[in-house]
């Protein structure tokens, strides 16, 4: 904050303190909504800022198209190799004439099934063990105990979900392989699927919640808070009534005869009715993003890449619900430092003079100290995505169990 | 010869269904992307009304208000006066510099959900005003739209792939080929005309269709650029699409299965339009990191903090909202603090500027190389191209920042000698007001052809390798 040594108290409440959302050590691998989210936000008197400083904005068109981060390459080019490695698993096979002699010497659908998955997943793992091994000492090296260092069952509970993703995808794309009468169809079954679930649902899935439940624009959400905030100086009405509370409170007469200075107790007054108004209309905005999100969770049943997406943001700490607690944390430890401020003012402030607070009034305003919701809290958020994704897992796994109970050798 | 095949493989794939599902497809992809590109224009447009809207009544406001203290109908105190510059240029008074959606704004959304659109002007410091953006919830602008431009650019080729990438080997694998070959005809003609078909139908109805719709959403076709603009739309997308022809009749050329076809396309397709764009992300951003806006925050408290040490402009900002707590005469202390203000103001626009300069020219630097590097990737060149025709890109909205810069500048130069002269403000409506100068097409046209040329040339290769090699086609075996 660079506290000046003395200053008077509602002045330094105007320079006010700037808070920044720490990043997660998982962020690393998911970075979620940050780069689209501000990274600041100021803290002053009066009025609860937003997020400012979009760290997108200082990128070039191309991020657009995705970053090549961990989520990025988990969530929709592993899905693509899967399906490559996948289509002609059963079709081609049975294009080749090798299923016949395969199923000639007695080996079930099933079990056959079963094999190729397992060798597709341990094709998978030799490329992903050694890669997540890097990734962790990766973070481990250049992290320095950021605020998830001690919660290795995020990372655990991350690990698992990608994993549930990719066997829903290598029994689908088998189940596929198997029922389809060529490999030509196969790969353009799962081609659909996997364009569909990577691509267009989530963006048809942003346009369903934004109708569901629409974004104002800011100027209509600025026009609505500034209309009900008033200038908070101005509120005449309220300030007269303010005032006749306080001097029946303490039985005088006139504002000089007070024990304590009017002035703190207006400050802090008009900062109340300004946060009412606030809780209000950011409540509201948050509400919106919130239900928007939970549109995004439900629409995983269609696509489930969106479940998987929601679950690991969670996981990462980069969703807009842990946004939101950071958020929430830093305005009420900016309504903490306003309420010390003003009372200070209101008990040390003399008529007529000008207030000069020193030290001890600095030293009572604790440091910004934020603790990042506990996981339970983090999967509680995500439990539609959750449920989603393994009912996904079941389906898929019931789906390629059906379609191989039948094999046979000719389409 | 040529019309034959043409007329010929007509007959074909029309009696297949694979055609009409994929016009189907994109049919619907069209019209839903126009659909969503034009709600958004729409929501754009309600948000500059109601901006609009708000400064109109504002200003009435304020000369209504004026009117009541001339004739002693109202009191006010020297902070809150309307007829006070500084109060007028700064907190009371300000107007909106917009960016109206561009020209062929349904059809691309492109930066403009990202990039901010309109900026209240006040004597306040421009990285203040310009750290403003839209309302959007973070998880849909890391998505991104589905519009036009995401179907152009991603299905498309895909959709182009699947009606070629077996045009020869399907023939081939079904023996049909060296019959067609006993025929008077080459390999290569015969291909040509099979792509030519293809091509028209497929360039024909996206082109058609995304013009269709875009008058269904309102615009105009004689509104001033939006013909020449179309224009550069169609070369573009026929650039883009000549291309991917081009591209499976190089891999045709190679005599290899559908399968086998099928697989090298889908990966060049996966590799051009997801994988190199994402790593030219990566690289630039690598390259040319551009620090955290956290280090611009410190630096521009540091400047405030030092040229508040010179005049003491905290304390303004402290009696702007106190005036209560003014000791000894607020009116002299007032017209003082505005002289001080646009003295610490200016102060730290001169600390400051080098600051964000460096992000400037950081995102500069990006912006550079992605220009040079996009080339590597059809995808990026066509969403560039998109967006800057749509008017919904980069330059367009640079244009914009820099018409802000000066219209800022115009508002200070209009407000500071009235606060120096302690003048009041006489005429509301003589306030500087701001009108984005639109780019001519024949700027975009500039830019643009770049895109266009970057797509034709290896098109033009790939399509002569691909035709040479046909020649030595292995029909037989």
């Amino acid at each position: 904050m660079g506290e000046p040594a003395e200053e008077e108290p509602h002045s330094a409440a105007h320079y006010g303190v700037y808070a920044f959302k720490p990043k997660s050590q998982l962020a690393m691998v998911d970075a979620g909504i940050d780069p689209y989210m501000g990274v600041a936000v100021w803290l002053e008197a009066h009025r609860q800022n937003e997020f400012k400083y979009r760290p997108a904005q200082d990128r070039t068109a191309v991020q657009r198209f995705g970053e090549m981060n961990g989520a990025e390459v988990l969530q929709v080019l592993l899905p693509l190799f899967i399906v490559l490695m996948t289509f002609s698993a059963f079709a081609g096979e049975r294009e080749q004439g090798t299923l016949r002699q395969v199923l000639s010497l007695g080996v079930s659908g099933r079990t056959l099934a079963l094999g190729k998955a397992l060798g597709i997943a341990a094709t998978l793992g030799v490329v992903l063990v050694p890669a997540t091994v890097l990734g962790v000492v990766a973070i481990a090296l250049t992290a320095e105990g950021g605020y998830l260092a001690g919660d290795p069952l995020r990372a655990v509970l991350l690990t698992l979900t990608y994993l549930a993703y990719f066997a829903l995808f290598i029994a689908v794309s088998l189940a596929v392989s198997a029922r389809a009468t060529s490999s030509r169809l196969a790969l353009v079954m799962l081609l659909t699927f996997w364009f569909a679930n990577g691509l267009v649902a989530t963006r048809a899935a942003a346009d369903v919640a934004a109708t569901l439940h629409p974004t104002p624009s800011a100027i209509e959400f600025q026009k609505a808070m500034e209309a009900e905030l008033g200038d908070p100086h101005d509120a005449k009405e309220r300030m007269e009534r303010l005032q006749a509370e306080t001097l029946e409170k303490y039985g005088v007469t006139s504002l000089d005869a007070l024990p304590v200075a009017f002035s703190g107790i207006s400050l802090q007054s008009g900062e109340e009715h300004a946060n009412e108004v606030f809780d209000q209309h950011y409540g509201r905005l948050f509400d919106t993003f919130a239900d928007q999100d939970r549109v995004y969770q439900a629409a995983g049943l269609v696509a489930p890449m969106l479940a998987v997406r929601a679950i690991s943001m969670g996981l990462a700490g980069t969703d807009f619900n842990q946004h939101r607690h950071f958020v929430t944390a830093a305005e009420s430890y900016r309504r903490d430092i306003q309420r010390t401020l003003n009372n200070d003012i209101a008990l040390n402030q003399k008529p007529g003079q000008t207030y000069l607070a020193g030290a001890e009034l600095w030293n009572q305003v604790p440091d910004f100290d934020y603790t990042a919701p506990p996981t339970g809290w983090v999967l509680g958020n995500v439990r539609t995505s959750l449920t989603v994704l393994a009912a996904w897992l079941l389906a898929a796994g019931l789906l390629l169990f059906r379609s191989t109970g039948r094999l046979t050798a000719d389409a | 010869m040529l019309g034959r095949i043409v007329r010929h493989e007509w007959r074909g794939l029309t009696a297949d269904a694979v055609l009409w599902v994929i016009g189907a497809v994109f049919a619907v992809a069209i019209a839903y992307g126009v659909w969503n590109g034009s709600r958004w224009v729409d929501f754009q447009q309600a948000a500059l009304t109601s901006a609009a809207a708000e400064e109109a009544a504002r200003y009435d406001g304020l000369k209504a208000q004026v009117a009541r203290i001339a004739t002693g109908e109202e009191k006010v105190s020297p902070f809150a006066d309307p007829r006070n510059p500084a109060n007028v240029g700064g907190r009371l008074g300000p107007r909106y510099a917009t960016l109206p959606p561009g020209p062929l704004a349904p059809l691309a959304i492109g930066q403009s959900d990202l990039l901010p659109y309109y900026f209240r002007i006040s004597t306040d410091s421009r990285e203040n005003i310009v750290a403003t953006s839209e309302i959007e919830n973070p998880q849909r602008l890391l998505v991104g739209r589905f519009d036009l431009a995401f179907v152009i650019v991603f299905l498309f080729p895909l959709l182009i792939l699947a009606i070629t990438y077996n045009m020869v080997s399907a023939e081939q694998e079904q023996g049909t080929l060296a019959l067609a070959l006993s025929q008077p005809v080459s390999l290569a003609t015969l291909v040509t005309g099979k792509v030519l078909l293809r091509a028209l139908l497929l360039v024909g109805f996206v082109v058609v269709f995304s013009a269709v719709a875009l008058v269904a959403t309102g615009t105009s076709l004689a509104s001033a650029g939006v013909a020449a603009r179309l224009g550069l739309w169609v070369a573009a997308v026929a650039a883009y699409g000549a291309f991917w022809f081009a591209l499976a009749v190089f891999v045709a050329s190679f005599g290899r299965n559908s399968a086998a076809n099928a697989t090298v396309l889908a990966g060049a397709w996966l590799t051009l339009v997801i994988v190199l764009p994402s790593l030219l992300n990566m690289a630039v951003t690598t390259l040319y990191p551009v620090p955290s806006r956290v280090e611009m925050v410190q630096a521009m408290r540091v400047a405030s903090d030092e040229a508040n040490a010179a005049g003491s402009a905290l304390l303004a900002g402290y009696y702007e909202d106190h005036p209560e707590l003014a000791v000894g005469g607020a009116d002299q202390a007032m017209t003082d603090f505005n002289v001080i203000r646009v003295a610490v103001n200016d102060d730290v626009e001169k600390r400051v500027r080098p600051v964000v300069d460096r992000y400037d020219r950081q995102i500069a630097r990006q912006q550079a190389t992605v220009d040079r590097l996009r080339f590597l990737s059809p995808a990026v060149l066509m969403q560039d191209a998109l967006n800057d025709v749509a008017g919904s890109g980069v330059p367009r909205h640079r244009r914009f920042m820099e018409q802000v810069a000066a219209y800022h500048a115009d508002w200070r130069a209009f407000f500071t000698p009235l606060i120096f002269r302690k003048a009041s403000v006489a005429d509301f409506d003589a306030t500087p007001r701001f009108t984005f100068a639109e780019e001519t097409a024949g700027e975009v046209a500039g830019r643009v052809v770049w895109a266009v040329a970057g797509l034709a040339l290896p098109a033009l290769l790939l399509g002569w390798l691909g035709l040479g090699r046909l020649r030595r086609y292995p029909v037989v075996g």
